[in-house]
């Protein structure tokens, strides 16, 4: 049946792949990614900015690639790496260098928009190792600051990229 | 409540499409639908998720035109090897649409079905001669660009019809293409004005054997006037002729308003812009411009 089952709500039963752990959620067809994160998972990093992909607050990587969780509907984020600023810190909770380096920059004033930053940054780096600041300010340039702390996360950014290439 | 649907084949997809009718809404990378689901401007009461279908992941060159499938990404063409190397100037519009978020999940079937007056591909897409294939209840069908798109977020397509592939032909060598974008809010907004260009110069290698120029976000369809573009065959791309090609664009299209932009203003952004595009497929043609 290419239909799938809903319960008595509505809703669907999804298996998301979440920071590296399966979760299965109710949800109903509509409902996008980032409302499943933040209400059903609790995984609060991901923020609603603007709500139409344009500020990238609501980042998360999808496959190893950045997304607008609050354009995808979640019953087609099933079957793929969902990874979020929550999961990119060591198990046993050491700063991943791409967030130390943020910290050391203070690359932030409010922080709302500071989860999206690290992971489009984790993607550039991925994408990319050797970024050029040209580069990344195109990369990162769907990620929108409203505090204005861009020249602090281009430093960032860039000392991340060092750090990761064990420079 | 919505049913969400995941069929496995392209016959599946069409025949849950067809069972819905006005209903239903076909889905893939949801960058589009999920802003009208949201503000309450479509109440589907099905969700047909396109993710499964088979064999319209990939761009493949078939003689002498590529042919992506309908689920490739923006951000896929963008980077696409294929593409780069057959028609550069394709990769570099998809470049330019919105951030690297859109594009890694915005595909070439939603943006063709979705005809946002001020999306950026449809534009290269008209230039470029391309023609959509499209398969419904009646078995498949190929649409070339100019009939596909038909208004205001308005196509060819019927409700149980998807995208399944575009095909674009790759122009003669030495033909250059551009895509000039202007926006008048943030650098990944939809444009106020886009324009792509080519230019194929003759044996000379300065006089112009062949102009194509289409425009988008001007008017309620992407707009390519072929008799304008004939004015610069034989004829050096100068001050004059460009500005003549240009000055014919911007009489000819009507205008619209909205808040990138008023219709007069449009209208002389069209000016301005289709000379820049113009000149800079010229300039690279020449081998003096990147």
């Amino acid at each position: 049946m290419i239909e799938r089952a809903v319960d008595e709500d509505g809703k669907l039963t999804l298996t998301l792949h979440v920071n590296g752990r399966s979760r299965r959620v109710k949800a109903r067809a509509h409902h996008t990614l980032l409302q499943v994160l933040r209400d059903n998972l609790q995984l609060f990093g991901a923020r609603e900015g603007c709500g139409v992909g344009m500020c990238g607050s609501c980042t998360v990587l999808l496959d190893e690639k950045p997304v607008s969780s609050c354009l995808l509907l979640a019953p087609l984020a099933e079957g793929k790496d969902i990874l979020t600023i929550e999961g990119l810190a060591s198990p046993g909770g050491e700063l991943h260098a791409i967030q130390q380096a943020y910290i050391d920059h203070t690359a932030f004033q409010c922080s709302y928009c500071t989860p999206g930053f690290i992971l489009t940054t984790w993607a550039l780096l991925h994408e990319k190792p050797r970024a050029t600041p040209e580069e990344a300010r195109e990369y990162l340039s769907g990620n929108l600051c409203r505090c204005g702390s861009y020249v602090k996360i281009m430093e960032a950014v860039m000392d991340a990229r060092d750090r990761l290439a064990g420079g | 409540m919505i049913a969400f649907l995941q069929p496995r084949s392209i016959d599946e997809a069409v025949a849950a499409l067809d069972h819905y009718g006005e209903d239903a809404r076909p889905v893939a990378g949801s960058t589009a639908l999920t802003i009208l689901l949201r503000q309450g401007l479509v109440q589907p009461k099905a969700l047909v998720s396109l993710a499964g279908l088979p064999d319209m992941s990939s761009v493949q060159q078939e003689n002498a035109a590529l042919r992506i499938g309908a689920l490739v990404t923006h951000r896929a063409i963008e980077t696409s090897p294929l593409v780069r190397e057959a028609l550069p100037a394709l990769a570099d519009t998809f470049a330019r649409v919105a951030n690297v978020r859109v594009r890694n999940a915005a595909t070439v079937g939603g943006v063709l079905a979705e005809a946002d007056y001020a999306s950026d591909p449809p534009t290269a897409f008209l230039a470029l001669d391309a023609v959509v294939e499209v398969a419904g209840p009646a078995g498949v069908r190929s649409i070339p660009i100019g009939d596909f798109t038909r208004g205001f977020y308005e196509t060819a397509l019927t409700s149980s019809e998807i995208v399944t592939h575009l095909r674009v032909p790759i122009p003669s060598d030495g033909t250059a293409g551009v895509y000039e974008k202007f926006v008048t809010r943030s650098s990944e907004d939809r444009p106020c004005i886009g324009v792509f260009a080519a230019v194929r110069l003759g044996e000379d290698h300065k006089s112009c054997a062949e102009l194509r120029v289409a425009v988008g976000a001007a008017s309620e369809v992407p707009q390519r006037f072929k008799d304008i573009e004939t004015l610069a065959s034989g004829n050096y791309l100068d001050d004059d002729v460009i500005r003549t090609v240009a000055d014919g664009y911007a009489d000819r299209i009507e205008t619209l308003s909205d808040l990138r932009g008023s219709a007069w203003y449009r209208t002389e952004m069209v000016r301005v812009w289709v000379r820049r595009a113009v000149e800079r497929a010229r300039n690279v043609a020449m081998g003096i411009q990147s």
